[in-house]
C-alpha cells in the first residue's frame, strides 16, 4: 500500500490565490520524501491537507488508504506531525508533556513514561526531562517536538523544518534518527524544508515546489535525467585549445558539460598537448540545489513567455 | 468517555489547580458570595432590635409565620429562597474562568494545533473541554455549598439556639438546575472560545452570560419570588434538555480549518 497518494491536490484559501495548485505525487512506505521549496511555497498547506486540518478545494489525497478529509482522526492515529505552530505546554516538564501526548494517543501512563524516557535519552534531553518547557532553548523544544511526534511510533512522520534552530551536532543526530526510522522501522517521512543541502543528506526522493506548483517529483537521479544527466567538469588551466566549448565560472574555472567520465581524460590531454598547464580537475553531478534553481529558472522563463 | 479524553480532562484541571491566581479567583468569589452575605444577614437579624419591616414583608408572603418565630422565618427565606440563586451564578462564574481559556488559551499558547493532531475527533475534544470545565465548576459549587452550610448553621445555632437546615429545593438546585445552567454556559463559552482569537475577547463574551442571572439575584432582593418545587424541577429538566441539545448540536459547523484560522 502506498503511504501517500495525492491526486491533483489544490487548495485555495478564501479570496486568495492558490496555495497549492494541482499537485500529484505518491510516496511508498519507508521512503524519506523531501518536500522542498521556499517559505510560502505551499509545504505547510500540503501537510495540513494530508492531515485533514484543511480540506482540498479540488483533488484528493490518501494516507495509507485513509482519506484525511473524511477521517482525520484515523490519519492522526498513524501519523506524527512536527510544525512550528504545533507547540507543547510551557507549564509542564519535558517528560510530563511527552506522557500527556502519549496518553492522548491512547497509550497507558506507564507505557507513555517508558517511551518518553527512551525518546528523551535518544534526543539527548534526559538532563532536562524534569525542567519546565519554558526553560528549554529553541533547539531543545524542537527536539522535544520530535520526541512528541514519535511517542506513538507512527507509520508516517510529517516534519516541517525539523532542524531549524538546531546546532549542527543536534541537526546531525536528528538526521541520523530520521534515516534510522526509515531504514529500521519502515517509517515513512514527509520532510518539508528549504535547506536543500540538508535534504540531499537524508531524503530518498524529492518533490520540488514553488509558489504552490509542484515543479518535479522523483529520486535525485530521476530529477537529474529531467535536466541533465551528465557531469559538470571544472578545470583550472592556463589555456583552452579551440574546439573545447566551456563557460567561465566565478572562481576562474572553466565549466565543461560531459555525458560520461570517459570524456574527461581526452579533454585534459588536449589542453596539455596544446601547451597548457592543468592545475585542477573536478567532476560533479548536478546537485539538488542546481536542479532546484534550474527548474525555478525554467518556470520563470515559461511565465515570461506566456505573459508576452 | 475514553482514556484519551480523560487525559485531556485531567491535564486541563491540573492546569487550573496549578495556577494559584486562577484557583484563588475561582474559589474566593463564590465563598465570599455564599458565606459573607448570609453571615452579614444573620448577624444583622441577631442584633436588630425591631422586626416590624420584616413583619410587613412576611405578611405579604404565603408563609406561615408565628410571631415568636420571626427570626427563623426570615433566616429560612434567606437560606432557602435567596441563596439558591447564587448557586446558579457560581457555576457560570467558575466555568467562565476555565472554559473561556479552553480553546483560546490553547491558541495563545500555540498548543491547539498539536492537540488537533491527536486521534480524537473534534466532537470528542469539545466534550472533553466541556467536561473539564463542568467538573471544576461543580466542585466549586459543592465546596461553596458545604462551606456555606457549615458556617451558616453554626451562626444560626449560635444566634437562635437551633439549626435551620436547607430544604428540599436545594437538592433540585444543586443536582439539576445548577449543573444544567453550568453545562449550557460552558457549552456556549467553549464554542465562543473556539472562535475567539484572544482570551480577553472570550472572557468578554462569557461575561454576558452572567447578566440574566444578576437580574434574577437583584429580583430576589427587591421582592422575593417564591418558586414551587415542581416548577423548579420542571425548569431544571427543561434546562437539562437544552444543555444536552447544545452539547450535541452546537459543534456541527466547527471544523479544524475554522478553529485554526
Amino acid at each position: 500500500m502506498k503511504a501517500i497518494i495525492a491526486e491533483r491536490l489544490t487548495k485555495t484559501y478564501s479570496g486568495e490565490k492558490k496555495a497549492l495548485d494541482n499537485a500529484s505525487f505518491e510516496l511508498s512506505q519507508g521512503e524519506v520524501f523531501g518536500f522542498l521549496g521556499p517559505n510560502g511555497a505551499g509545504k505547510t498547506t500540503s501537510v495540513k491537507l494530508l492531515n485533514g486540518m484543511i480540506s482540498p478545494s479540488e483533488g484528493s489525497c490518501h494516507v495509507f488508504g485513509i482519506n484525511p478529509s473524511s477521517s482525520p482522526e484515523k490519519v492522526h492515529a498513524i501519523s506524527g506531525v512536527v510544525t512550528e505552530h504545533a507547540q507543547m505546554y510551557g507549564n509542564l516538564t519535558g517528560q510530563e508533556n511527552l506522557v500527556f501526548y502519549g496518553m492522548l494517543f491512547g497509550i497507558s501512563k506507564e507505557e507513555s513514561r517508558k517511551r518518553a524516557l527512551e525518546l528523551l535519552e535518544r534526543l539527548d534531553l534526559t538532563a532536562a526531562k524534569d525542567k519546565k518547557l519554558t526553560t528549554y532553548s529553541t533547539g531543545m523544544r524542537q527536539r522535544l517536538s520530535l520526541a512528541r511526534a514519535m511517542i506513538h511510533t507512527p507509520k508516517i512522520l510529517f516534519l516541517d523544518e525539523p532542524t531549524s534552530g538546531l546546532d549542527p551536532e543536534s541537526a546531525q543526530s536528528v538526521n541520523n534518527m530520521i534515516k534510522e526510522l526509515a531504514s529500521d522501522r519502515g517509517t515513512t517521512v514527509f520532510l518539508c524544508t528549504h535547506q536543500l543541502r540538508y535534504a540531499q543528506e537524508v531524503c530518498s526522493s524529492y518533490g520540488l515546489i514553488d509558489d504552490g506548483t509542484l515543479l518535479a517529483v522523483g529520486s535525485l537521479d530521476a530529477l537529474r535525467c529531467k535536466l541533465f544527466s551528465g557531469l559538470n567538469v571544472y578545470i583550472k588551466a592556463t589555456l583552452f585549445p579551440e574546439g573545447i566549448s566551456f563557460r567561465k565560472t566565478e572562481g576562474q574555472l572553466a565549466e565543461i558539460n560531459v555525458q560520461t567520465e570517459e570524456e574527461i581524460p581526452p579533454i585534459v590531454k588536449r589542453i596539455v598537448d596544446a601547451g597548457g598547464n592543468v592545475y585542477s580537475v573536478s567532476a560533479n553531478k548536478l546537485s539538488l540545489e542546481d536542479i532546484y534553481f534550474s527548474l525555478i529558472e525554467k518556470r520563470k522563463e515559461r511565465k515570461e513567455v506566456k505573459s508576452l | 468517555m475514553n482514556t484519551m479524553q480523560s487525559a485531556l480532562i485531567s491535564k486541563d484541571i491540573r492546569g487550573i489547580t496549578a495556577n494559584k491566581q486562577l484557583l484563588i479567583a475561582m474559589i474566593s468569589v463564590p465563598i465570599a458570595l455564599t458565606v459573607v452575605i448570609p453571615s452579614i444577614f444573620i448577624m444583622l437579624l441577631h442584633f436588630m432590635p425591631d422586626f416590624s419591616d420584616f413583619e410587613t414583608m412576611l405578611r405579604l408572603l404565603p408563609v406561615d409565620v408565628q410571631p415568636d418565630n420571626m427570626k427563623a422565618a426570615v433566616i429560612s427565606l434567606l437560606i432557602n429562597n435567596i441563596m439558591p440563586v447564587f448557586f446558579i451564578i457560581i457555576p457560570i462564574m467558575a466555568a467562565s474562568i476555565m472554559a473561556a481559556s479552553s480553546f483560546v488559551g490553547e491558541k495563545e499558547k500555540r498548543t491547539l494545533e498539536t492537540l488537533l493532531y491527536c486521534p480524537l475527533s473534534l466532537k470528542q475534544i469539545f466534550r472533553a473541554k466541556i467536561l473539564s470545565s463542568f467538573i471544576m465548576s461543580e466542585l466549586v459549587s459543592v465546596l461553596s455549598f458545604i462551606i456555606m452550610t457549615l458556617v451558616t448553621q453554626i451562626e444560626i445555632f449560635l444566634t437562635t439556639g437551633s439549626l435551620l437546615l436547607p430544604n428540599i429545593s436545594w437538592l433540585v438546585v444543586l443536582l439539576l438546575l445548577s449543573p444544567a445552567v453550568s453545562l449550557i454556559s460552558i457549552t456556549l463559552i467553549v464554542r465562543g472560545s473556539a472562535k475567539a482569537q484572544t482570551m480577553e475577547e472570550s472572557q468578554q463574551r462569557s461575561a454576558l452570560l452572567v447578566l440574566p442571572v444578576i437580574f434574577l439575584v437583584a429580583g430576589q432582593f427587591v421582592g422575593i419570588v417564591l418558586i414551587n418545587i415542581w416548577i423548579l424541577l420542571g425548569l431544571g429538566a427543561l434546562l437539562a434538555v437544552i444543555a444536552w441539545f447544545l452539547m450535541n448540536g452546537s459543534f456541527q459547523k466547527i471544523s479544524y480549518e475554522s478553529m485554526l484560522r
